[in-house]
């Protein structure tokens, strides 16, 4: 009755695989404005649009994606770089810059270029970011200090006592609005709890943090040695998850709001979309116009990526490459969902696995890996010849998540 | 913080040990839902509407969680899909037809034609015509769904059309002989085996190609999931043309003569080809030699078909020894049955969609069912007749049965004609695989997805199911001892590079076993390097010397030449050592002459 129904069915994903390549084009646009590279972008959190940018130049700028507006314009609003954007209840944005001032400007219907509120400090800030539901943000900065909105002096430092290090990227918890987490210069990531005041310290050499929206005790770290992890803070020995595939430093990190995905942009000019637990191929976005990717985020409803690269540029990809922008018919949308079960049935399949899984790479990024494989293979085998080379047993192979965790400090 | 970490650790604590879950007694479902039970004892409740089964639980030794689940939430859909595919048979409108017969004296092939079409109904009856045409022997072809059949006349009469209502779609006078016809995708497209080549038409008879390249063919079979047309001639090559590129494929040599018997099995595309010298052979594109070649014949082979139901497991073949054959495609061990045909001709045989065997011979057509014609039988016994209708007109040249229709339609030299044979036609079709009902829209989106879902030749093979099955294990791993300790399996890579060349076969050794003199087994390194070392000084061999000095892994032509001679002047030594052994006589070749030699 149906005879070949299995090379028919191979067939099809096969056809799927490639289709999927065919129609990945994920770059949607780039909204451009700023003269100087980005450092920072936030996204607001009760809107799917608005998206606000911070560069070296000092200005800030807000955009509207769906519209690829500036809803407002702020070119002055530091003397340095802006180093920390985060947004407040009520239509306000805070801001923080290496030039030691915390500004809280309005941007809704009244937005102007002066700020509602200054708040001075003592050194220059690199983070800012804003508690869930109280008026309190946090700042980085050589150490942390929790701020209320209405007084213009932080209102308790936390630090740890024996820390002499600039602290480089704070965040509050998704859930737990009291656990708060950072990172800072001398290889270190700490947790606080602002009620409680107490302290717990890992020794981990990192560029970016970020909470798991659905999942509030995983906290995913962007690391200098191209890797990314995923840590569960009630177990903070190993790393639940290791995430290969950088050729160069990751700078920053970022989850969707499913929670089942983030973005990473690096310092090897690639932004790369990860799945949750899958430690290796993940999806990549390059152009030759985007240099370093400084900062990456996801869009509210999961669809998009923002990037902010050195060039001065805010771009837009979508999250899944090869999805449609406009209205799909529920005919289309069934014939979809089949290619993707199709394509996750028979991925194990060599030619449909190959043409799933091969993306095009600029040339200095394949050499770079190349090179890292090669070097990393030539460390392995020399580790290997050693211990057949040792008396048996003396040394045993090390796991590698077992690698990661330097220390332990409470 | 602690309240966030005990939050987390009450939903779901980072426990060590993992619990194997003991399989609960499953409770009384019949408790629980009183309207079923009172409905279920007067209706035939689907059984997917019954407890479904949850599938085997056997994944509980694997450790790996993320596995674990994935494993089992497979094997628990793949179950109920399974029941749920059972309910799915209620939706089956259509039942077969029969023969009944009544008393014991009755026989089922007593019952004529006519006595059939009075007990069909009106739209059954239709089935029971006759085309008088002149225009030779007659050979037709029904297309996959059944609607519309192509006729080719010996002398060059080919026609198309729709036998339901009548429609004639293309009539052609080619003047020209004409041995075989087949419509290719759908109707919208035939070819015609013609005198010296292949030619393709249109609908309506425009002729669109002349393939040239298969020359004075005899018989046409369409692949239709791979778009392949096959073709084999009087030049005994079977050739494969892809009409959907227009690519020449391939081209075979049977190197057994003209052939004029072909047959495919609908199962897994493979070609059955019937030789001039009793052998039937199976052909897939991807080997130049046939798959498996079966001596069925004291004589040519006249006619060959293969089963469409059950899978293409039997095959039936008519030789001009008179004799009809059945074999079971799975082992080749002997015919299934054989029974001998009283034919003044040549015998034409075709399956049906439900397993009836049509055999057409000398006067007349036979029909033959299943059961009792696959089970094996010893004797030469007729197998029992199930219905049969005698032709005057001789040669009979063609037998088809209409696809989803109680139909048989017989060419022959007067034309043809249609009897109809009650079960022997498949009562329910799949509209997405043949519908003799699609329209115009349908037609063009069925070729369009047929097209996408072209299969590559290259996957015909004899057992259809290889695709997605596991590949055998590679050799990745080697057993290596190391002085005498435990034998160790070490992976590929990590292997010293002289044993990754050995266990890859491209290790070259003709230089260990150079210096050896004598078969002694127990070539010890100290004594054979002292020997070595023994040769280098004074008359050092000069060849040897030179192939010492290259790296072993360096491929030199005149290396390779030197090695070469090595070799030859080694087994020169070999023989005459082996003729010193057995006492000076020189192993003489085996001779015919033998036989006459006076045992010592």
């Amino acid at each position: 009755m149906h005879p070949f129904a299995r090379a028919r069915e191979r067939t099809r994903a096969l056809n799927a695989a490639k289709m999927d390549r065919l129609f990945a084009k994920p770059f949607v646009d780039s909204l451009e404005g700023h003269v100087d590279a980005i450092e920072v972008l936030a996204r607001q959190p009760g809107s799917l649009t608005t998206v606000a940018s911070g560069s070296w130049d000092g200005g800030i700028l807000l955009h509207n994606l769906s519209t690829r507006n500036k809803l407002v314009k702020l070119p002055q609003a530091h003397k340095g770089k802006v180093s920390g954007l985060c947004f407040a209840e009520g239509d306000r944005l805070l801001s923080c810059g290496v030039d030691r001032n915390i500004k809280l400007w309005s941007i809704g219907s009244n937005a102007s270029d002066q700020p509602l509120n200054v708040f001075p400090g003592k050194s220059a800030f690199n983070s800012i970011d804003h508690h869930r539901t109280d008026s309190l943000f946090a700042t980085a900065s050589n150490l942390v200090q929790i701020w209320d909105e209405t007084k213009s002096a932080p209102i308790s430092n936390l630090t740890f006592p024996t820390s002499t290090e600039t602290i480089t990227s704070v965040r509050f918890n998704l859930s737990e609005s009291s656990v708060l987490a950072s990172i800072g210069s001398d290889r270190t990531f700490t947790l606080y709890d602002i009620r409680t005041g107490r302290a717990e310290r890992r020794v981990f050499r990192s560029n970016s943090l970020a909470w798991s929206p659905t999942f509030p005790t995983t906290i995913l770290l962007a690391s200098e040695d191209h890797n990314l992890y995923t840590f569960d803070i009630r177990h903070l020995a190993t790393p639940s998850q290791i995430y290969k595939a950088h050729v160069a430093a990751v700078m920053s990190c970022d989850w969707s709001p499913t929670g089942l995905e983030f973005v990473s942009g690096g310092w090897d000019r690639t932004v790369r979309i990860w799945k949750e637990g899958q430690g290796h191929s993940p999806e990549v976005y390059h152009t030759k116009r985007m240099q370093r990717v400084s900062s990456s985020i996801f869009s509210a409803d999961a669809r998009f990526v923002i990037t902010g690269s050195d060039d001065g540029n805010v771009r837009i990809w979508k999250a899944k490459a090869s999805d449609k922008l406009g209205v799909i018919t529920a005919r289309e949308r069934a014939a979809i969902e089949y290619r993707e079960s199709l394509k996750d049935r028979w991925r194990m399949d060599t030619q449909v696995g190959k043409v799933a899984r091969t993306r095009h790479m600029p040339k200095s990024v394949h050499q770079a890996s190349k090179l890292k494989r090669t070097m990393l293979d030539a460390q392995r085998v020399k580790e290997e010849r050693r211990r057949k080379h040792t008396r048996a047993g003396e040394t045993k192979p090390k796991a590698e998540r077992k690698k990661v965790v330097i220390a332990e400090q409470t | 913080m602690d309240s966030l970490i005990a939050k987390a650790d009450a939903l779901q604590p980072l426990g060590k040990k993992r619990k194997i879950s003991h399989p609960k007694k499953s409770r009384d479902a019949s408790a629980t839902d009183r309207t079923l039970q009172s409905v279920a004892k007067h209706t035939s409740v689907p059984k997917s509407f019954n407890k479904l089964p949850d599938g085997p639980n056997t994944y509980s030794h694997i450790a790996n969680k993320k596995l674990r689940t994935e494993l089992n939430r497979h094997t628990t859909q793949a179950s109920r899909a399974k029941a749920l595919l059972e309910d799915a048979e209620m939706l089956l409108a259509d039942e077969a037809g029969k023969i009944e017969v009544e008393g014991e004296m009755e026989r089922t092939w007593r019952v004529g034609q006519d006595e059939i079409v009075q007990g069909a109904g009106q739209e059954a009856a239709r089935g029971r015509r006759e085309w008088k045409l002149d225009g030779g022997p007659y050979r037709s072809r029904y297309t996959r769904n059944g609607r519309h059949l192509a006729i080719a006349g010996r002398t060059g009469h080919v026609a198309t059309f729709d036998w339901l209502t009548g429609t004639l779609h293309s009539e052609l006078q080619l003047q020209e002989t004409c041995r075989d016809i087949t419509f290719l995708h759908d109707q919208s497209h035939y070819a015609v085996a013609q005198k010296k080549y292949v030619f393709i038409y249109d609908r309506d008879g425009v002729e669109l190609h002349c393939l040239k390249s298969h020359i004075e063919p005899t018989r046409l079979e369409f692949l239709p999931y791979h778009w392949l047309l096959a073709s084999i001639g009087n030049s005994g090559y079977l050739k494969y043309q892809d009409t959907s590129t227009g690519q020449l494929l391939i081209e075979h040599r049977t190197k057994l003569g003209t052939c004029t018997t072909m047959a495919q099995n609908a199962h897994n595309a493979v070609i059955h080809l019937g030789h001039q010298n009793g052998c039937v052979t199976l052909w897939t594109p991807n080997l130049p030699h046939p798959a498996v070649q079966l001596l069925a014949h004291m004589g040519p082979v006249v006619s060959v078909s293969v089963d469409p139901s059950q899978g293409g497991r039997y095959m039936a073949t008519a030789g001009r020894d008179g004799t009809v054959k059945v074999w079971d495609c799975r082992n080749w061990k002997g015919a299934v049955r054989d029974w001998p045909v009283r034919s003044g001709g040549d015998v034409e045989l075709e399956w049906s969609a439900r397993g009836a065997l049509a055999v057409a011979s000398g006067g007349g057509v036979n029909v033959y069912t299943r059961p009792s014609i696959h089970t094996p039988m010893h004797t030469k016994a007729q197998p029992p007749l199930y219905l049969t209708h005698p032709i005057p007109h001789r040669p009979l040249t063609s037998v088809r049965f209409a696809p989803f229709q109680d139909i048989l339609t017989i060419g022959h030299a007067a034309g043809l004609s249609s009897v109809i044979v009650p079960g022997a036609g498949e009562p329910n079709f799949d509209s997405a695989e043949a519908d003799p009902f699609e329209n115009k829209k349908a037609r063009r989106e069925k070729e369009v997805k047929a097209l996408l879902d072209k299969i590559q030749p290259d996957m015909i093979t004899l057992d259809p199911e290889f695709v997605g099955s596991l590949a055998p294990p590679s050799k990745l791993t080697t057993v290596t001892t190391i002085d005498g300790k435990p034998p160790v399996e070490i992976p590929f890579a990590r292997l010293p590079r002289l044993e990754r060349l050995k266990v890859s076969g491209k290790a070259d050794e003709t230089e260990e076993h150079s210096d050896e003199e004598g078969l002694d087994d127990n070539g010890k390194k100290a004594a054979r390097e002292e020997r070595e070392r023994r040769k280098q000084r004074g008359k050092g061999k000069s060849l040897k010397r030179y192939l010492r000095k290259q790296r072993k892994n360096v491929i030199d032509p005149t290396a390779v030449a030197i090695r070469k001679k090595l070799e030859k002047q080694r087994e020169e030594k070999l023989r005459a050592r082996m003729a010193a052994k057995t006492g000076g006589e020189e192993p003489r070749k085996p001779s015919a002459l033998d036989r006459f030699k006076r045992a010592p």
